[in-house]
């Protein structure tokens, strides 16, 4: 009960295709096991786990914080929210179900903790929850908003781009809203469909004003969220709800800080720039094993972190060494944050491009249910663009 | 709580089941759910379900007779009032008792709000400044408002409040440099006329979208609440901007929330071409307030006494209570939506005639002041010489002074026998420029012929009219 329990939400489903029964083994670090009963009559697998996309690679505990304790995302975010509501006592969060602790857990015991003029439910409405948050940051009090999930950040957009987004520099900086932030859960998780999956971080990232940041890991996710708390401008972090349980690893109790607008280079190589976010980083990391082992082709793996403003300076800086161009996003092709940094990127290092730069995104398609793990951009589509562009 | 997480699991996080399931099982009380809950510390006796509903929704009473509510429309909430239109106090226990000083504070911060208003609506139709917006009509909403609060009670506005800050004495030069666009401008030109700002004053920048400071305004409510600041703040808002998402929100979220916030609805008839007929079916802005649990009145916009008492004893209690308190004020605007609306076009001139000689809250406070004897024409006279010299823009100061020094000398050559003379500056502030007519003759034109309004010399005159001056040789 409790591993079916464990996945954030349902059991994920594999329509066994070729009617053979046959055992997969699952992958997936932590909690996301599979339960592979093949039907006694017919021989043929009948409810099957759909194998994860990824495989969540930790990074090695970090030594410089202090004492660390294994956490998974979610409980990463908690501990970074838990050590703002105690630096800061301006700082209050609120959204739909924070109080009993978030439909992803994401605030559990902190109403308990700060009180529940800290910590509170707010009613159904997304403009008003990012309305309510501009104005307390206009009062410099620090604002905490959580948006059930990033699909429904639409009816925020008006307080977004048009007012947070715009409040320092329309007053001529006599008023901002520096001190909010807005998290939401982000990314397909298995069976979320057209509105549990959404990736929405292009629509923001044609905003001045506002900062977006997607953390790859627990350790990254509290770090770049306390960033994200501390710094002087609105900032929206997305959180990638099928790492919520699914990531775990040795995070630092204490706070501390992983700077925005800075890109990580997580594996350095020669041959060819991989470039992702949030999930999509642990799909890009194999697809460089791939590589590595099947064509002796050495990948740089960078992940972005911050969307907006984005660290030209660091993939730029790849590419003329490498030569090559890579980058990959569940959000759809047209539009995507890819389609930004390629045109940077071909406008600052053209002369040192060997093949065209690839995106390898979802489909100009809403996000599906059943057709998930078609959709997706895996690692066969990446190794497969990634060899394309070894051989171009 | 550990029940709804375990809820929150089975059920996932879908919206839809799981939200329903959490909700139910956030709320257990005396529900009937309580035997499966094993937190529960005691037992509440169930009566009879037949005999109170147990919906965790609303508290109400049964009813076997189907009848829809019918909404009242005809006979909707009344509206409150202080003076009647000749300024005279009706109901001798509402009258604030405000004393002279203040009143005529009001009243200085009316008129000067209606002498900008001309002149920077006429600067921008001799095309100095791109836009503007007058106040017309809603002088005393304004100033009957911003008055009932402390000068540090935070104002989110929309666009037609700028009474408000005259009020707080906001220079006049800025509110010009906001619109020209200038230097001066503490919003460092960024924005159309009239979206001022002013962090000494607390009145947040305005900004063009519709009531999207409404939910602002409430989290910064919230803010001061947890300061226990004992502020309020205050949020104005149109009758059009209403419909938007945004005030719902806002007023939802004031009420959970328990908010000390005064949401203040300047219902003037139009939201550009939209009369009200067309913006709502219900009885105003008022009658939604209790929809949400909020305390509500409506009042007469352009009795200023009235604004002021509704707004006050808002203001009091929205802080001693937390909670959030809405007045909708009934005006009319006069003027056109902006320089860039001719209503005309959707209203007729005989209705803001109507209006404007009828009903109009400068009036009516001057008829209450004249009735005191705290004013009277001799002091109107002087006051509009003196708001107007105060309006004027430098360079048209410096082609005034240059046409009374030409007149001087060629005098014989205009028909200056067609026109009072009244000496200039007689009773202006004291001014840079003054060191430089008070060596001569400082004569000049200034009204037209006494049988219409009086009017100092109007700024049209001269900028639309002659090149400037030379100086007598």
């Amino acid at each position: 009960m409790a591993a079916l329990a464990a996945t954030a939400g349902g059991l994920l489903r594999l329509r066994a295709a070729g009617a053979e029964g046959q055992w997969r083994r699952l992958r997936g670090a932590g909690l996301l096991r599979g339960l592979l009963q093949p039907d006694s009559a017919t021989g043929v697998a009948a409810q099957r786990r759909l194998v994860a996309h990824f495989t969540f690679q930790p990074d090695p505990e970090p030594q410089e914080y202090g004492q660390t304790q294994k956490m998974n995302l979610f409980q990463a975010i908690t501990s970074a929210l838990d050590n703002s509501l105690a630096k800061d006592p301006t700082a209050v969060i609120f959204g739909e179900d924070v109080a009993f602790g978030g439909v992803f857990r994401c605030t559990v015991g902190l109403r308990d903790k700060y009180g529940k003029d800290r910590v509170f439910n707010t009613p159904l409405c997304e403009q008003g929850i990012v309305g309510f948050g501009i104005g307390i940051a206009v009062t410099g009090a620090t604002a905490i908003a959580e948006i059930q999930f990033a699909d429904y950040i639409f009816p925020a957009f008006d307080q977004i781009v048009n007012e947070a987004a715009k409040y320092r520099y329309r007053s001529g900086d006599l008023f901002n809203c520096g001190s909010l932030t807005i998290r939401a859960p982000w990314g397909c998780v298995g069976h979320g469909a057209l509105y549990h999956s959404q990736s929405p971080e292009a629509f923001f990232a044609h905003c001045p004003g506002i900062k977006v940041v997607v953390p790859r890991s627990p350790f990254q996710a509290k770090g770049l969220l306390l960033s994200c708390i501390e710094d002087k401008n609105p900032c929206i972090f997305f959180e990638p709800k099928i790492l919520y349980r699914a990531a775990v690893e040795q995070v630092p109790v204490e706070p501390y800080n992983v700077p925005l607008s800075q890109a990580e280079v997580i594996q350095e190589g020669s041959d060819i720039t991989l470039v992702a976010w949030g999930t999509q980083v642990h799909v890009i990391r194999e697809v460089a094993a791939m590589a590595q082992e099947k064509l002796g082709v050495s990948c740089e793996v960078i992940d972005l972190r911050t969307i907006l403003p984005w660290d030209v300076d660091t993939v730029c800086k790849s590419v003329i060494k490498t030569g090559r161009l890579l980058i990959s996003h569940e959000a759809p092709l047209t539009g995507g944050f890819a389609s930004e940094i390629s045109s940077t990127v071909q406008e600052e290092c053209f002369l040192n491009l060997e093949a065209p730069i690839s995106r390898v995104c979802g489909y100009d398609t809403p996000f599906p249910h059943i057709f998930e793990p078609f959709y997706i951009p895996d690692k066969w589509k990446c190794y497969d663009a990634l060899r394309k562009m070894i051989n171009y | 709580m550990a029940v709804a997480a375990a809820a929150a699991r089975v059920w996932g996080s879908s919206r839809g089941l799981g939200r329903t399931g959490l909700l139910l099982l956030r709320r257990p009380g005396a529900r009937g759910l309580a035997r499966s809950l094993p937190r529960r510390q005691e037992q509440q006796h169930f009566p009879s379900l037949d005999d109170k509903p147990q919906f965790p929704g609303a508290s109400a009473e049964f009813i076997d007779k189907l009848e829809f509510i019918q909404p009242n429309v005809i006979s909707g909430i009344p509206v409150y009032r202080v003076m009647d239109r000749q300024g005279q106090i009706i109901n001798p226990s509402e009258d604030p008792h405000l004393p002279q000083e203040k009143v005529l504070k009001f009243y200085r911060s009316m008129t000067l709000l209606n002498t900008m208003d001309r002149i920077l609506y006429e600067s921008q139709r001799q095309g100095r400044i791109s836009f503007y917006m007058t106040n017309y009509g809603e002088e005393g909403t304004h100033v009957g408002s911003a008055a009932a609060l402390d000068n540090t009670d935070l104002v989110f506005g929309q666009y037609r409040e700028a009474g408000v800050l005259m009020y707080r004495d906001y220079p006049l030069e800025l509110f010009m440099a906001q619109c020209y666009g200038n230097v001066s401008d503490l919003g460092k030109g960024r924005q159309m006329p009239v979206h001022y700002g002013c962090r000494e004053r607390h009145f947040v920048t305005i900004s063009s979208p519709l009531a999207t400071q409404i939910p602002q305004a409430v989290g910064a409510a919230y803010a001061a609440k947890r300061a226990n600041a004992n502020r309020v703040v205050i949020c104005y808002f149109g009758e059009g901007a209403a419909s938007e998402g945004d005030a719902h929100a806002g007023f939802n979220f004031a009420a959970t929330l328990e908010c000390p916030i005064i949401f203040f609805c300047r219902n003037n008839g139009y939201a550009i071409s939209t009369p009200t007929s067309e913006q709502y079916r219900g009885d105003g802005i008022a009658a939604r307030g209790p929809g949400y649990g909020i305390m509500s009145i409506r009042v007469d916009g352009n009795d200023v006494f009235a604004v002021y008492n509704a707004t006050k004893e808002a203001r009091r209690r929205a802080v001693a209570e937390n909670q959030p308190f809405l007045i909708e004020a009934m005006t009319y605007r006069i003027g056109h939506h902006s320089t860039s609306d001719d209503s005309s076009a959707y209203r007729s001139v005989d209705e803001v005639n109507y209006w404007d000689k009828q009903d109009h809250p400068i009036s009516r406070l001057r008829h209450y002041l004249q009735s005191r004897g705290w004013w009277d024409d001799e002091q109107e006279k002087a006051w509009r010489k003196q708001s107007r010299k105060k309006e004027m823009p430098a360079q048209l100061r410096k082609q005034q002074e240059a046409l009374a020094r030409h007149l001087q000398t060629y005098g014989e050559h205009y028909p200056l026998d067609h026109f009072e003379k009244v000496p200039l500056y007689q009773s202006a502030p004291s001014l840079e420029h003054e060191k430089i007519v008070k060596t001569g003759d400082s004569t000049i034109i200034t009204r037209q012929p006494a049988n219409s309004n009086a009017t100092v010399f109007s700024t049209t005159g001269v900028a639309g009219g002659s090149t400037p001056s030379q100086k007598a040789a």
